[in-house]
């Protein structure tokens, strides 16, 4: 979810009247905001509707306050026709095939203005977007430019413009190496042979989208009147709501909407288009799901509030909504919206009235059972994470790798694997704690990840249990005792047969059987994984499988 | 009678030969059989105990500045000899003990070489019980353990005389939010650690494109890299993203199966709700989970890469009057509060969405909660046909309060001590 900077002082300037600090707390929740911090006028707000970028500035979060405080009027956009227009060449098909944009003009360019504009376009294109890769956005000094605006490729070494907030002209592939939106966006062109570009009929860039604006036009700032916004991608659907978003961000602010005639190879059209788009609610359902007693009035005022414009009343009632929005795929969506106008803490929550019995997995139920049987023979229990490493669970182990469920996008290498054994942990945990007393009995009770291909997720997640004893004297002979102490009160008749396992001392470890099944591990710890710990003091532990057991 | 070891300095010797022989050995190799002292210190480690004891044992004469050697080089020498065997944990001489203590070469350790010398069987070179002395005297290399009986239970562990071992605190929380939550009237749910996309993502209704879904905010797995889909649902719930069902136009882009088979390690327990919806749960019913959840978070005081999630749902005839109904039962019985506040949230599986503050006696407004009643774009291809209320709580901090720690990572302590005493 977005993080977002906002001006109080803006912000109520937006909504029209002058709200407390807490009262705007309150308020912001209507755009399902949250203010984080405040620090004078400087704002921190949570946006917290991944869904609806028409929230995510300080205009259209006023939007939804000021339809709530005051008489709620439809925002409608008008769209004048300009004789702008943009080709897109049939070359830009490889790299990076739409456009959509727009002209706004007359406006009254703030600083509260710029710092918004900016936060949207990178909110957008970094949230919607997808790090620019979906929707780059770019908004441009339309006096500086001579239309017709031509959506081309050239070749990464083909052209030499001013890139924004440097001195001297640089080819593209030049940018990609030393500019630092080129260093930070140039994977989006990696393998690319020519790359997209906007450039006028003066041949002057525009910019190398999605990476950056020329020097010339690509710079907006507090003279700037008129602007040309456009917003390049790969798929209308992201790109025509981004482009609405920010125009009618403008539009709130005094400026004039314009549109740009964009020519394809193959079709013509003329964006954006804030024309209102239609929806539906039933009363029923809304009664149904908010479990509200409203009238039908009390409804369409709620509505209202919420910025629809009512067509039709009766059983079903319909609606239309702005063009900034693109949310709404279920009237589901709308009522929600019914609900946020009248108020969440208006309503008073209803117990649930029906008698359900619950219960405890068995699962649970048996692994605390076997936990309390554990501190019963007076060992502690410990907790440890199931994501571990391979030098944990393999070589630290004495052990040869094996496959093992790993992940991909690691974020540390301590946390790489699922452990298949929960020893290791115990071993570790040893390791944490050499200064504490001994003798030292600890156990755990959790899960392992085995590796299953006969699995709907080729894994199997395992319950067991591990118990250890590190002290200055242990032995097979302590640990067997605990075993045999914590069979006897699960009541489970097992035996011992002599095996061999490179973590354990030869000739004093054994597997446990079960109905002849095994089912685990018994033993000394051998010096040599005892040294891989840093362990100074001998260990003998047994670990079991618990699934089936009791 | 009383074992002994070598101090450092007599470890030293016993390696490096005594200063006051090899004062003698580096004399005997020079031509005149003599050195001035200004030779010779730099080249004797320990110079003044060498002359003290070569002087004292008359091997050497001083003249001036010189040095004179007097005699051969002894072959042995009974203080290296007995410096060897006490290191053997062999016996030695009275006489030739008392000068080795007091040249401070050896010193009285009852304890430690008694157990070595017990933990290695008599033969010498078997072991027969390792023990901390073994261990850290390295004692253990190149030796054998001698094999047990592994098959017999020779000692029986007398309960009485066991020191009291304890819960793990947090676990312990956890199982008392389990027995609550039962106690509501809630079945407990389990799943795989492991989930295909498929039931963390897309039977949620979270598109494939969703930022959530992107690289860095849910782990991937290398290893089993793709899962199988369920036939059942497959085809619906592609549907539910490409066009839309119940009503919904849909997320309207192309859905692709090898994204759903994709596994992870799960990142919510909302999966497990999924999973019991698709299964014919009991309606009306109520279900939850308690699980560990996994997100490639940088850690800190209140991240950790693997948490535990508390969620559930609540299957009937229920309404968002009722959701937030239960979520204030949850506040009274759960966080011990009756003041909360409901703020609108947002999650891509739910609308209506709200957010449940509670205000904790001690903590003041906590967020407490995540609820909303899920989409039927959800439901619906998963064959339930009334609302689902789900809500996820978020019981880490209550459990911090608790236990008194300000560190999330913390709640799985590494600290035995800790752990004693808490």
């Amino acid at each position: 979810m977005p993080t977002i900077e906002a001006s109080y002082q803006d912000l109520c300037e937006l909504i029209g009247k002058k709200v407390g600090i807490e009262e705007l707390k309150e308020l912001v929740n209507f755009a399902k905001c949250e203010i984080d911090a405040v620090d004078g006028d400087n704002l921190k707000i949570e946006a917290k509707d991944t869904n609806r970028p028409d929230l995510w500035s300080s205009e259209g979060i006023a939007r939804e306050i000021k339809s709530r405080i005051f008489k709620p009027k439809f925002p409608e956009y008008k769209v004048k026709k300009s004789d702008v227009v943009v080709e897109v060449d049939r070359k830009v098909a490889k790299v990076r095939p739409f456009t959509v944009c727009a002209v706004v003009k007359n406006l009254n360019v703030s600083n509260a203005f710029l710092s918004q504009v900016i936060q949207l376009q990178e909110k957008i294109a970094g949230t919607l977007g997808r790090n620019r890769k979906e929707v780059a956005i770019g908004v441009y000094d339309y006096d500086k430019i001579k239309p017709p605006i031509r959506f081309t490729t050239v070749k990464p070494d083909g052209i030499k413009f001013i890139p924004l907030d440097f001195t001297e002209k640089m080819t593209p592939k030049e940018i990609l190496e030393k500019h630092p939106k080129g260093k930070e966006f140039g994977h989006l062109l990696a393998g690319k042979k020519e790359y997209p570009i906007f450039i006028d009929a003066r041949n002057e860039v525009l910019s190398l989208p999605p990476i950056i604006n020329s020097e010339y036009s690509g710079k907006v700032t507090e003279e700037t009147k008129n602007v040309f916004i456009e917003c390049s991608g790969f798929n209308l659907k992201f790109l025509m709501p981004a482009l609405n978003v920010m125009v009618a961000a403008m539009a709130d602010r005094g400026g004039e909407i314009y549109s740009v005639k964009v020519v394809y190879p193959d079709k013509t059209i003329f964006t954006p288009d804030l024309d209102p788009k239609k929806t539906f609610v039933d009363v029923d359902y809304i009664k149904k799901i908010s479990g509200l007693k409203l009238s039908l009035s009390e409804i369409c005022k709620l509505l209202e509030k919420a910025n629809y414009k009512i067509l039709k009343k009766g059983k079903r009632i319909e609606l239309l909504y702005p063009a900034y929005r693109n949310d709404i795929m279920h009237q589901r969506d709308v009522v929600e919206d019914v609900i946020i106008s009248y108020g969440y803490n208006k309503i008073e929550p209803e117990p649930l009235k029906m008698k359900t019995e619950g219960k405890v997995s068995e699962a649970e139920i048996q692994n605390e059972k076997i936990a309390n049987i554990m501190v019963s023979l007076g060992f502690q229990e410990i907790l440890s994470y199931t994501l571990t490493n391979k030098a944990n669970i393999f070589q630290k182990m004495n052990l040869k790798e094996e496959k093992v469920a790993e992940i991909e996008n690691i974020v540390s290498e301590n946390w790489s694997v699922f452990r298949n054994w929960l020893l290791p942990s115990l071993m570790e945990f040893f390791s944490n704690n050499q200064h504490v007393e001994y003798p030292q009995k600890i156990f755990e009770v959790g899960n392992v990840v085995l590796i299953d291909e006969k699995q709907e997720t080729k894994t199997r997640d395992v319950r067991k249990l591990a118990a250890a004893i590190a002290d200055s004297r242990v032995g097979y002979d302590d640990i067997a005792a605990v075993l045999d102490a914590f069979m006897s009160l699960v009541g489970v008749k097992y035996k011992l047969e002599r095996t061999e396992h490179a973590s354990f001392i030869q000739g004093r470890v054994a597997r446990i059987l079960f109905n002849g099944k095994e089912i685990g591990i018994i033993g000394e710890i051998r010096p040599e994984v005892l040294e891989n710990w840093k362990l100074e003091m001998p260990v003998a532990a047994f670990e079991i499988e618990i699934e089936n057991l009791i | 009678m009383a074992s002994y070891s070598l101090t450092e300095e007599g470890k030293e010797y016993l390696e490096k030969g005594l200063p006051e022989k090899n004062l003698v050995l580096l004399l005997d190799n020079m031509p005149q059989k003599s050195a001035t002292l200004g030779k010779l210190i730099p080249k004797v480690k320990n110079f003044p105990i060498a002359l003290k004891w070569a002087l004292e044992k008359e091997w050497v004469m001083k003249k001036g500045d010189e040095i004179i050697l007097m005699k051969p080089v002894p072959e042995e020498i009974p203080e290296e000899e007995a410096l060897k065997k006490i290191a053997e944990g062999k016996e030695v001489d009275e006489e030739i003990l008392k000068v080795l203590i007091e040249r401070n070469l050896v010193q009285k350790v009852s304890e430690t070489y008694k157990i070595v010398e017990e933990g290695l069987a008599k033969s010498g070179n078997v072991i027969d019980v390792l023990t901390h002395e073994i261990l850290t005297t390295k004692l253990w290399k190149g030796k054998k353990f001698k094999a047990i009986d592994v098959t017999q239970v020779r000692k029986k562990l007398e309960l009485s005389k066991i020191s009291p071992g304890k819960r793990q605190p947090y676990n312990q929380f956890l199982s008392e939010i389990r027995k609550k939550l039962a106690e509501m009237g809630f079945i407990e749910m389990r799943g795989p650690t492991i989930e295909t996309e498929f039931w963390n993502f897309d039977a949620l209704y979270q598109p494939q494109n969703h930022p959530a879904r992107d690289w860095w905010s849910t782990y991937r797995m290398k290893q089993p890299k793709f899962g199988l889909l369920p036939k059942k649902f497959v085809g619906v719930v592609k549907k539910a993203h490409e066009k839309g069902v119940a009503g919904s136009t849909g997320w309207g882009y192309k859905w692709d199966p090898r994204i759903a088979m994709q596994l992870m390690p799960r990142a919510h327990c909302t999966c497990l709700s999924a999973r019991t919806l698709a299964s014919k749960p009991k309606i009306p019913g109520k279900y939850f989970a308690i699980a560990r959840c996994f997100r490639p978070d940088v850690i800190d005081a209140s991240h950790g890469v693997e948490f535990n999630q508390v969620e559930g749902i609540v299957l009937g005839e229920v309404n968002f009057k009722n959701l937030l109904g239960l979520l204030k039962q949850f506040a009274e019985e759960i966080a011990g509060t009756e003041k909360v506040r409901f703020i609108p949230d947002y999650f891509p599986f739910t609308e209506p969405s709200a957010q449940l503050s509670a205000k904790h006696p001690e903590l003041g407004w906590i967020e407490f909660g995540g609820s909303g009643i899920f989409r039927e774009e959800l439901t619906y291809p998963l064959g339930i046909k009334v609302p689902v209320l789900a809500w996820g709580l978020g019981i880490d901090r209550l459990a911090m309060f608790r236990l008194g720690i300000n560190d999330i990572r913390n709640l799985f302590s590494k600290d035995l001590k800790w752990l004693r005493e808490v």
